[in-house]
């Protein structure tokens, strides 16, 4: 079923954009309804562009309308200066609006969902302001009027007309790239889980900034086209609240995070403004803001996911991807000497100490991890176990102490470097990408960062084969079409393992590795634990599980209240007494099998 | 010296308002994580309701309180079970761009029922003011500053010496370990966003007084209201507090110094800058993220 609805898709689209461009050319075709369709260009470019960041990045900009305005006041105010047609300056419109864009992107690095909320409010507010209160500049109240088009009445709006629905197709193109790049793969990992995809090698600043700058620039340059097309800009419509209203209307209607969602929703939403448009400007605010109300309620998703689902219902489950056999796939892991004298420790703590306010959750924890070591990392509850993984993977910072990885000193460096240098952490609750499948998660990872890499193709041809090589190896290849929110908690810790080793890692750390699971996958966690230590993988791994951690481990490092009270071999610290005093209080030195042995 | 010192009184006069009115956007962000972008736009209502009570009966617009705070307060019941409860287990994107529609049709809805024109309540104070060692403090300021302060006071009863208030800030504090020892955790989030909008009650009878308004005056406060959390700190009480004392000083600064016209910028200065240099503001928490989520 899927190929011939594919077909037809194209041929809808082929019709549609020959209608499109042939339109004008046509009798139907009046002034007014090209003015509705360069409207709705210019809706679609800028909802395309929210889409990028909001429906892709997860981060929500309700001003995104204010890189119209900055394309719109760019190629306003260089009219004035130079004598060339505003709409060949429509481009620096757009070079201003990334400019700006990457500027508000230092801010954005730094900060988490509400915060981007706030700032690009307070982004839209401000550039009005600054529109108004620099009257040398912009004209201030008054606006700038632009020159009238220079070309012959015959040819009408028609420059604007194809401008817009050329910014329209390039607009599409750049998500459809977008989407089918590491770089967008990454971006959607940033949504479904920051500090995840930043723990498996993306980037998530650089990310975030490109991201941004791309739903800016085109809107930029749309904004400088549209200046030209109004002739007239002012600061109160330029950068109008009311216009990124509609923009994520459109988006959210058709569909967030999809290709064509934005497009949809823009060929929706600008008709019925211009239908209320003679109505007062009440109605119209009660119009848009009860539609958003509405959709958030009622169609979260949007239209074309909503009815991509009804027509595959309709067409029948879609065909599994044929689970791949490899004979014996043995992950070529990174096999180091394993030479376990004379050289430095794989992992160093050193002093580390972290406070959560009046709580000390690490206070001076010194230890190491012996290179090709399992080594086990047991305590009672709340005495640091995964603040320690925190601050070794870099999730949270140390106030004081260091981290050394290989020798280098890796505790101010964030998570993605850490995973360039060979370490893998998975999670106690596991932190797949729900909304990805398998096989998408198990690719994701990157060993480092490149300006090349984001465009090119999110999976090449050797890494699907690792990836299904690597599935394989945990056992959960026939599941690889699988989304990972439809997986038992037991085969998420598998594929989560499975990701983690497309890292190439050196290093392991395991985050209870058997919470939570069945008996036969702890056995099968435990016996794949053996076969990468084998290999020389190093694990560093907090486990509850008593047999597990006394059959599998050597050493084991004991923590209480934050620090370092014992390690050894696993005899040793069965026997001692602080052990015991830690994990059941004073008095119970002796009393062995407690400890569930 | 004297003019300094004018500017600071009026400054802090101004941001004891501003505290009353940002106590209630950071406490419904402290216990639900939400922003309440509709926050601006109910404080707007408020004060239309003060002006109709003002002209129609000729109570006195701080009397009005008693009126208005608890129509506010039903009102944010309402508006929670109707819309919020929905979208509580959504991800936070969309319980912000809930807010942000809810403000945009109340908008909507007063444009059509107040028509966008300019409004200000003038009881006989209005213009009057006393003179104080040289320093003249006009008497709408002082007292709309002294109420704020009263139903500060009030909240902060409330929420110290009352078991919802303890509810209240125990859910803010830690929602799990608050579930844990029998808070219902999902009626504290319908009565803090009640308690937080009722806020506005207050809050919008004041700036009745203080300010003339319109319905589109809403993005100007909410902005303002945003900027004080972010400087304060998220989710915190006193944080707002003390910022929002900062912010009325340093608006009547810029409003003496500079301009009036460049006053209005102050708020999303302050939201760039605070972002920038420190995110988690003045007395904001960092907590263990992982645990958090």
């Amino acid at each position: 079923m899927r190929l011939p609805r594919r077909g037809v898709g194209r041929i809808v689209l082929g019709l549609v954009a020959a209608a499109l461009a042939l339109f004008p050319l046509t009798g139907s075709a009046t002034a007014y309804r090209e003015t509705v369709l360069i409207q709705i260009f210019l809706l679609a470019v800028m909802a395309g562009g929210w889409n990028i960041i909001s429906g892709y990045t997860g981060y929500v900009s309700l001003g995104q309308s204010a890189f119209l305005g900055i394309g719109a006041y760019t190629v306003g105010i260089l009219s004035l200066h130079v004598a060339v047609s505003p709409l060949l300056l429509a481009p620096l419109g757009g070079i201003a609006a990334a400019l700006i864009a990457i500027i508000l992107g230092a801010v954005i690095m730094r900060t988490r969902g509400h915060s981007f909320v706030i700032i690009t409010i307070a982004f839209l507010f401000l550039m009005q302001a600054l529109a108004l209160n620099l009257p040398g500049i912009t004209g201030g109240s008054n606006g700038i009027t632009l020159p009238l088009p220079h070309w012959s009445n015959d040819t009408q709006q028609l420059p604007f007309y194809y401008s817009l629905l050329a910014l329209m197709a390039i607009s599409i193109v750049l998500s459809w790239w977008i989407r089918r790049s590491k770089f967008g793969t990454g971006l959607i990992a940033i949504r479904e889980d920051e500090d995840k995809a930043a723990a498996i090698g993306v980037r998530t600043s650089v990310y975030k900034i490109v991201s941004f700058t791309a739903s800016a620039v085109l809107v930029g340059v749309a904004g400088g086209v549209y200046a030209y097309f109004l002739t007239f800009i002012d600061p109160r419509g330029m950068f109008d609240i009311l216009v990124s209203v509609q923009i994520v209307l459109a988006a959210l209607l058709g569909g967030r995070g999809t290709l064509w969602g934005p497009v949809v929703g823009a060929f929706i939403i600008l008709p019925l403004s211009e239908a209320t448009n003679a109505s007062s400007q009440g109605t119209h605010f009660v119009l848009f803001g009860g539609l958003l109300m509405a959709v958030v309620l009622f169609l979260p998703r949007g239209l074309v996911p909503t009815l991509n689902a009804l027509w595959a219902r309709r067409g029948g489950p879609v065909p599994r991807r044929p689970a791949t056999v490899v004979a014996e796939p043995v992950p070529d892991a990174p096999l180091e000497d394993v030479q376990k004298h004379d050289e430095r420790p794989l992992l160093e703590l050193d002093g580390l100490v972290k406070r959560f306010g009046g709580v000390t959750a690490v206070d001076d924890c010194t230890f190491e991890v012996r290179r090709g070591s399992i080594t086990g990392l047991i305590g009672p509850n709340g005495s640091g176990k995964t603040t320690i993984f925190n601050l070794v993977s870099g999730m949270a910072r140390a106030d004081s102490g260091r981290v050394h990885l290989a020798g280098e000193r890796i505790d101010r460096m964030v998570p993605w470097e850490r995973a360039y240098l060979g370490m893998g952490r998975t999670f106690q609750i596991t932190r797949l990408f729900r909304q990805m499948t398998v096989f998408e998660n198990v690719v994701a990872p990157l060993h480092g960062f490149s300006w090349r890499q984001l465009g090119a193709d999110a999976v090449s041809g050797p890494e699907a084969q690792r990836a299904e090589e690597l599935l394989d190896f945990v056992g959960m290849a026939e599941f690889a079409s699988h989304r990972a929110e439809h997986l038992s908690f037991g085969q998420q810790k598998l594929v989560e393992l499975a990701q983690i080793l497309m890292l190439e890692p050196k290093l392991i750390l395991l985050d209870e590795p058997a919470g939570g699971i069945n008996p036969t996958a702890i056995d099968r966690m435990t016996e794949l634990i053996m076969r990468l230590n084998r290999q020389g993988v190093t694990f560093l791994i907090v486990e509850h599980n008593m047999p597990m951690v006394l059959g599998l481990c050597d050493p084991v490092m004991v923590l209480a209240e934050g620090r370092c009270i014992a390690q050894g071999h696993p005899q040793e610290i069965q026997a001692n007494p602080a052990v015991l005093d830690a994990y059941l209080g004073r008095g119970w030195g002796g009393a062995t099998e407690r400890l569930g042995v | 010296m004297t003019h300094l010192a004018q500017t600071l009184l009026l400054g802090l006069l101004i941001g004891g308002v501003y505290a009353l009115m940002a106590s209630g956007l950071t406490l419904i962000f402290g216990v639900m994580n939400v922003i309440n972008v509709a926050q601006g736009a109910l404080l707007i209502l408020a004060a239309l309701f003060t002006f109709e009570l003002w002209t129609r009966t000729g109570m006195d617009p701080l009397v009005a309180i008693v009126v208005t705070t608890p129509l506010m307060f039903a009102l944010g019941w309402v508006i929670y079970r109707l819309f919020v409860a929905r979208v509580r287990n959504a991800p936070i994107s969309m319980t912000v761009l809930l807010t942000f529609a809810l403000a945009i049709t109340l908008e909507g809805v007063m444009g059509v029922v107040w028509k966008n024109v300019f409004r200000s309540v003038t009881p006989g104070y209005f213009t009057r003011s006393f003179h104080v060692a040289g320093l003249f403090i006009p008497q709408a300021q002082l007292y709309g500053c002294g109420v704020a302060l009263l139903m500060l006071g009030l909240l902060y009863v409330l929420l110290t010496k009352t078991w919802s208030g303890r509810a209240i800030r125990a859910a803010s504090e830690n929602a799990q370990g608050a579930r844990l020892v029998g808070v219902n955790v999902g009626g504290v989030a319908a009565l803090t966003f009640a308690v937080g909008v009722a806020t506005t009650g207050a809050g919008g009878s004041i700036l009745s007084v203080l300010y003339s308004f319109f319905p589109a005056s809403h993005y100007l406060w909410i902005s303002r209201l945003l900027g004080i959390i972010v400087l304060g700190g998220m989710g915190s009480l006193p944080g707002a507090f003390i910022a929002a004392l900062m912010l009325g000083v340093a608006e009547a600064m810029t409003q003496t110094y500079i301009s009036t016209r460049w006053a209005t910028v102050v708020p999303y200065i302050v939201i760039l800058v605070v972002l920038l240099i420190r995110p988690q503001g003045l007395m904001g928490a960092k907590l263990r993220e992982d645990v958090a989520a």
